[in-house]
């Protein structure tokens, strides 16, 4: 569980030399990835490499319009990263296939499962480097940004996040009791948000 | 029988977490099912390799349950296996497993669980907590169910073995995930003023605009779910595309 966004993005941040912007990036990929559940054959976003990349677009400019870019920057990743999956998947198939073995030994099978563990890992630190290679053209993109921009990306950060937040309620149930959780968390904390401050 | 020593339990325990290492789209968990049996296998066919490498390729057929409590069914089928019973019905028994296990463990787990302490984690972040103290209260309260589910699995599987199904529906696991549903649903909620003055950050009236807004489109999210969803996702993409082409060409 150390590729969730919530862990990745602070350890990225920790190497880059700033854990809390990490864990910022992480907390909205956390929040975005909400509803990517990793059921049956589903394919999912790769939240690991997404958290990495995220934070290492955020950490070096900082604001709310580099977080904005950094969290799209990770989506993109996370989408590369799920085919990557799928692909490995396929050759996943292929490397343990029995059928037309004359013998299936533990040698066999442990040599062939731990393979495939590594391609996965080669996998993710492909995903990883792809995206770290691509970050220059990010940071040029930003490089010239004004600030005008701040107010705009924190309200489409907000938008996405409060968004995110209902549709992970409304799948989990639509019950009365559900809405009313819902809504005296929202409200109690709003009042103590704003009283405290 | 073949006693299921400490050692040989946890041997099976750490072979579980590698279950999902080999998925694939034709057997989905076999292989990893057939891996983490290789112990007990090689030790029940001990000195008659044809009816290992039997065994082995029938125990890497298809097999996709949930990967936590795949430990219930590697437990159960090894204790099958051990009382030499028959192969077809050991079959029989792992296709009837699959569903009841995934479905307690993907609403259990990666619909209420993983949510949850997410959600709390990022709750104790904005709260004020340092960044590690977040991370390690997820990572602590996790994989505290994570382990436990792994555990609690092969103790139930091997005490129980084909009558695992039935020990399963009657374990309180099947009611947990909807007991779950209440204290996620408030945690999002608390979440939504907490995210909005984080990602705001501003003070007094400001505060009280930008946690309106949140608040309301938490509730269209909660309205409207599958448009939600989408614009949740894309307008933060699109709008980084849009920062990116146009910081790169105009400013």
């Amino acid at each position: 569980m150390i590729s969730r966004p919530i862990v990745a993005g602070p350890v990225a941040g920790l190497l880059l030399g700033d854990p809390e912007a990490g864990f910022w990036a992480g907390a909205v990929l956390e929040v975005l990835s909400l509803r990517q559940l990793p059921v049956g054959a589903s394919r999912y976003w790769d939240t690991g490499p997404a958290a990495v990349a995220a934070t290492a677009v955020f950490v070096p400019t900082g604001g709310p319009l580099a977080l904005l870019v950094a969290v799209g920057f990770g989506v993109m990743v996370g989408w590369l990263g799920s085919w990557s999956v799928h692909l490995t998947r396929h050759l996943n198939a292929r490397l343990v296939a029995t059928e037309g073995r004359v013998a299936v030994t533990p040698m066999w099978l442990t040599v062939r499962h731990l393979a495939a563990m590594a391609v996965d890992l080669l996998r993710a630190a492909i995903i990883t480097f792809l995206a770290v290679w691509a970050l220059p053209r990010t940071a040029v993109g930003m490089a010239g940004l004004p600030r005008l921009g701040d107010a705009v990306a924190t309200l489409i950060l907000l938008v996405s996040a409060s968004l995110m937040l209902g549709v992970d309620v409304r799948t989990m149930a639509r019950d009365r009791q559900t809405w009313a959780a819902f809504g005296v968390g929202a409200v109690l904390t709003a009042i103590l948000v704003l009283w405290l401050r | 029988m073949v006693a299921l020593s400490i050692l040989l339990r946890l041997r099976l325990l750490l072979r579980s977490l590698a279950i999902q290492g080999s998925f694939n789209y034709r057997t989905m968990q076999g292989a990893g099912i057939g891996f983490a049996l290789i112990p007990v296998l090689v030790r029940l066919h001990r000195g008659d390799g044809a009816s290992l490498a039997e065994s082995l390729r029938r125990h890497t057929r298809f097999y996709n349950g949930h990967p936590y409590l795949s430990t219930v069914a590697i437990a159960a089928v090894a204790r099958m296996e051990s009382e030499q019973e028959n192969a077809e019905e050991i079959e029989r028994f792992k296709g009837a497993i699959v569903s009841p296990l995934g479905s307690i463990g993907d609403r259990l787990v990666w619909a209420r669980w993983r949510p949850l302490c997410s959600l709390l984690a990022l709750l104790l972040f904005l709260a004020g907590a340092p960044w590690w103290v977040a991370c390690a209260a997820f990572l602590v309260l996790y994989n505290a169910v994570h382990f436990g589910l792994r555990v609690w699995g092969l103790h139930l599987g091997w005490r129980e073995g084909h009558e695992v199904g039935r020990a399963l529906m009657g374990s309180p696991l099947r009611r947990l995930p909807d007991r779950l549903t209440i204290p996620l649903a408030a945690v999002a909620g608390a979440l939504l003023p907490l995210l909005a003055v984080g990602l705001g950050g501003t003070s007094g009236a400001g505060s009280l605009s930008v946690i309106g807004i949140a608040l309301v489109l938490g509730v269209v999210g909660a309205w409207r779910p599958a448009v939600a969803g989408r614009l949740a996702v894309f307008v933060p993409l699109i709008a980084s595309l849009v920062v990116v082409a146009l910081g790169s060409t105009v400013w």
